[in-house]
């Protein structure tokens, strides 16, 4: 059966890039009409340290996934503060799509991410919090088991604990277990709690991880 | 026996509602995303999808909608499970396509009232 695809395909003019390439011409080349520049400038703006700002912007308004696709990895690529916060604010989007789309780019640049990441943890919103443990998965950084315990261990919102015990059923070692029994204590009356729990506790036992 | 497909990109939460499922006697098979599970939708007759909403790839709104658009699964009922107990997000999963939404962590005599009531074996 076959899989109908139902967007046009996507014509692409090489007039897009004779636009200047300065960051002034870029910027402005942010706000064309056409996708397919909007989506050349947010790349090449790569080049330019100060374009954060500019991004950022562009992001908060911008419809097309593409475009947004690049605007995210630029920003990602430029990495200084003012990024990362607009990274991070489109965790708290109401698009799904643009909120796993920032969890996978958080993902790929550790060394930004790691000092944030106790605030994520601690942001005054559930779902941002799950979104941080989320990124722990692949941030392959030597605190993230102690991070997965302290949340298990203080977080009293059920899903940012079930899902720090989902990851810890896959990182976690012997230091994890004082805080996993404790955590089936807590929630006894939650039995996806318990279920996961006993599982994490099972594969850390059994040293399958 | 009923087939039903278990979307989500955690693997102990597939583990979890397919344990509860297959003890009340479904078939269950199993995706990571929206993308793998399309498809599976696609190529495999199922009763029920059961879905998440966050994965990465193909969310599960992008794979109800996309469900709903092929006339030969979009009748197929849908449990869209999230974490999300925002109201807009209710709204954007029916939107999509969604039969019923469940705010996760499940409990396994919601999941197994539900599922029976939509596959209309009464609860």
């Amino acid at each position: 059966m076959a899989f109908i695809k139902q967007t046009a395909p996507q014509v692409v003019n090489e007039d897009e890039r004779t636009a200047s390439r300065d960051f002034d011409g870029l910027c402005a080349e942010l706000n064309n009409e056409n996708q397919t520049a909007r989506r050349w400038a947010a790349r090449d703006l790569v080049q330019f340290s100060q374009a954060s700002a500019p991004l950022v912007a562009r992001l908060k308004i911008e419809a097309h996934p593409n475009v947004r696709t690049a605007i995210l990895d630029t920003l990602a690529q430029i990495g200084d503060e003012q990024a990362i916060t607009g990274i991070v604010e489109c965790l708290r989007s109401d698009e799904a799509s643009l909120r796993n789309e920032a969890i996978e780019v958080l993902k790929n640049i550790p060394e930004q991410v790691a000092p944030i990441i106790d605030s994520l943890l601690n942001d005054s919103d559930s779902d941002v919090r799950i979104f941080a443990v989320n990124i722990l998965e692949s941030l392959h950084h030597e605190d993230v088991e102690k991070w997965l315990i302290q949340v298990i261990e203080q977080d009293e919102h059920v899903n940012v604990c079930a899902t720090a015990v989902d990851l810890l059923s896959e990182v976690g070692t012997e230091l994890s277990l004082n805080a996993l029994e404790h955590l089936k204590i807590r929630f006894a009356d939650e039995p996806y709690i318990c279920f996961s729990v006993e599982l994490a506790l099972k594969r850390i036992g059994q040293g399958d991880r | 026996m009923k087939n039903i497909l278990v979307i989500d990109d955690a693997a102990t939460v597939r583990m979890y509602h397919c344990n509860i499922l297959i003890e009340a006697g479904y078939h269950t098979e199993e995706a990571i995303n929206g993308i793998e599970a399309l498809e599976k939708a696609l190529t495999t007759h199922f009763d029920l999808y059961i879905v998440d909403i966050n994965m990465p790839k193909m969310d599960g709104y992008g794979f109800l909608k996309e469900v709903r658009s092929q006339k030969d699964i979009n009748q197929v009922p849908a449990i869209m499970v999230s974490t999300e107990s925002a109201s807009n997000d209710q709204v954007l999963a029916y939107s999509a396509g969604a039969n019923l939404y469940l705010v996760k962590p499940v409990r396994p005599n919601d999941l197994l009232s539900y599922t029976r009531l939509l596959l209309g074996e009464g609860a």
